[in-house]
């Protein structure tokens, strides 16, 4: 029911523009993910859409009515804050209760939707307790709490695990997907962080710039990158990118020469292509093995168990990174030759546009 | 955090708070001991701490010699919690607005506001008095009154501003996306909130208050009722001489209420920045 549509909108400050031209289309009970580096203008389109902040033009729909002009309450937003914004006077039971105050509702009814929220939240031996005697887990929760009694059509998240330490933040992003599976709610999700992005999104919004580079299911941006800031963003450790010189196109792919001398027929849609145009090669880290192919000097190996992350460079100098099985028989400071299948390859033109891979998984929705 | 002064530093921190103390405090002791004893010693015996002649003699005539000095008493609490609490409800908006919004020639007033505090109210007394006889407010509370908050309120509003500056924004984001409109929010997250600085601010400008209705009081005032203690204190000086020890008895008879407050705030103020201290 609560679909978010964002039409052209733009926002600068100025005359520094930090918006481009964002159209969007969100549906219903979707979880989507807006990531990029910080300064890409992903956190100030969530607070235009919250109603923090005017856009400079665009309209925002929410279930298709526009609410470019409303107040946010009027919106049927809610949104939990980076820092929790909580309230540090009042006890959990009145942050959570806060919205149905201002919205003056009787004491019953607030008991009430307190305590479900309290319920679902696992919060309800902590009602009496100040924000600050909680944990940063709880106190999140409290946000969110805060954020549910209302009902809202659309949650607007703001970073909201990043001040957690490392354990607790996948504990929450568990909690965060089961959440939303259990309100069925519409939700958008600002992070920096790719990790949280590929794992708790429906749709991935890749924001550069103050433009959308791409949006798309996580296994759509993985395996299909649309650009090469989105290959070497989406990924850990980043994509290695090669420059290759184009030596024949043709139906079956695009051949290059990559540097070191080795020539490979890569099946990409070459059609935009001419020969001795330069490229780059995009090869993810995982994708990349022991053999004959590139030779680079092993600098780093670093053992996680059960893989192992070599990083070296290559004889020009350009850096490599390789995920390798856990075990391999390399040492720092040998050289290393690595290859990679042809259907793994990414291959971008010079303005960093892909050439549509064809042997990849499908684009699944 | 671990104490790590040696002996000798402590002895040498407690010797300079201790001669600090004295120079501020000297005064102080100074009208004790002459409010303690007779007149008539007072201007014999040469200096010493404790004399054999000491007694709470004056404490009694004082009432005596000046009938209204009760109501003198009064008079000044009154004019400083009156000025203290209009000055507070005047500065609490302005002071977050000045924090929060964006407005036309911000800078330029909180500039002013600055400039108008470098004049003593002594330069503008001529002034304010041809303004507040024309307002009738001559010989009224109100004279006391008025020009005491107009004179406090650029200090209330400099000082409440930064301390309202450090709440942290995102929690009046937050009221606002619940559908709290400004002043809902300004009463039930920043009012809360800035209880220690709201302290902090209502006892610089009680104090002030206090310190600045003699001047007042002497130039705009000449109804005995309504006078308060500085002011009433010149009745102890008489035709033929000054009872100087009932003065005295009396002085610190009237800061004696407010000594208190100040005792009981301080264990507030201590507590509320604590409070503050947990939130993050």
């Amino acid at each position: 029911m609560a679909t978010l549509d964002l039409q052209t909108i733009t926002k600068s400050f100025g005359s520094a523009s930090v918006l481009t031209g964002i159209d969007l289309a969100i549906r219903d009970k979707e979880f989507v993910v807006f990531v990029g580096p910080s300064g890409c203008g992903k956190s100030t389109l969530l607070r235009i859409i919250a109603g923090l902040e005017a856009a400079t033009t665009g309209r925002i729909l929410i279930e298709g009515v526009d609410v470019s002009m409303a107040a946010p309450v009027d919106r049927g937003i809610a949104m939990v804050f980076q820092s929790y914004a909580l309230y540090p006077h009042l006890s959990v039971y009145e942050n959570i209760a806060f919205p149905l105050r201002v919205a003056k509702l009787p004491e019953a009814e607030v008991k009430a939707k307190v305590g479900r929220a309290a319920d679902i939240l696992q919060l309800n031996d902590k009602l009496g307790l100040k924000p600050g005697q909680l944990s940063g887990g709880q106190r999140q929760r409290v946000a969110i709490g805060r954020s549910i009694v209302r009902n809202p059509k659309v949650f607007l998240f703001d970073e909201p695990l990043s001040n957690l330490d490392a354990a607790l933040r996948g504990e929450m992003r568990v909690e965060l997907s089961a959440l939303q599976r259990q309100l069925d709610a519409t939700m958008v999700y600002v992070t920096h962080d790719q990790i949280e992005a590929m794992t708790m999104a429906h749709r991935i919004v890749v924001l550069n710039k103050g433009r959308i580079e791409q949006f798309g299911t996580p296994m759509e941006l993985y395996h299909h990158p649309a650009t090469k800031f989105v290959a070497t963003f989406i990924g850990q450790p980043n994509m290695n990118l090669i420059p290759a010189t184009v030596v024949d196109t043709g139906a079956e792919g695009l051949t290059v020469d990559l540097p070191g001398g080795t020539r490979m027929t890569l099946p990409v849609d070459a059609s935009a292509a001419r020969k001795g145009d330069a490229v780059e090669v995009g090869i993810r880290p995982e994708n990349l093995t022991l053999g004959q192919g590139v030779s680079m000097r092993l600098r780093v190996l670093e053992r996680l168990g059960g893989t192992a992350i070599a990083y070296g460079q290559m004889e020009d100098g350009l850096k490599l990174c390789a995920a390798l099985h856990g075990d391999a028989a390399v040492h720092e400071g040998e050289a290393v030759g690595l290859t990679f299948a042809s259907a793994d390859a990414h291959v971008f033109d010079a303005t960093g546009q892909v050439m549509r891979r064809q042997q990849a998984p499908a684009r699944a929705a | 955090m671990i104490d790590r002064l040696s002996l000798l530093q402590k002895l040498g921190v407690y010797a300079a708070t201790f001669v600090f103390l004295l120079f501020l405090l000297m005064p102080f002791i100074e009208m004790l001991r002459v409010s303690l004893r007779p007149m008539s010693h007072l201007m014999t015996a040469d200096f010493t701490w404790w004399s054999e002649d000491f007694s709470l003699q004056a404490y009694r005539d004082m009432w005596v010699t000046v009938p209204l000095l009760g109501r003198y008493i009064f008079n000044s609490i009154f004019i400083a919690v009156s000025v203290t609490a209009i000055t507070m409800v005047v500065v609490i908006p302005a002071a977050y607005a000045y924090a929060r919004l964006e407005f036309p020639f911000k800078a330029l007033s909180l500039g002013g506001f600055l400039a108008v505090n470098m004049f003593t109210g002594a330069v503008l007394l001529i002034p304010l008095y041809r303004v507040l006889r024309s307002l009738g407010m001559l010989n009224t509370y109100w004279a006391m009154i008025v020009p005491g908050v107009a004179f406090l309120i650029p200090t209330g509003i400099w000082l409440l501003r930064s301390y309202l500056e450090k709440i942290p924004r995102e929690l009046e984001e937050a009221a606002f996306v619940d559908g709290a409109s400004r002043l809902y929010t300004l009463r039930r997250v920043v009012i809360p909130l800035a209880v220690p600085g709201l302290i902090v601010v209502g006892t610089a400008v009680f104090i002030g208050a206090y310190a600045q209705q003699f001047l007042f009081a002497i130039t705009f005032n000449n109804v005995r009722e309504i006078q308060p203690l500085p002011a009433g204190l010149f009745e102890f000086i008489g035709y033929q001489d000054t009872t100087w020890n009932e003065m005295m008895a009396a002085a610190l008879t009237g800061v004696l209420p407010v000594m208190l407050l100040f005792l009981f705030l301080q264990k507030y103020l201590v507590a509320g920045l604590t409070a503050g201290a947990v939130k993050e």
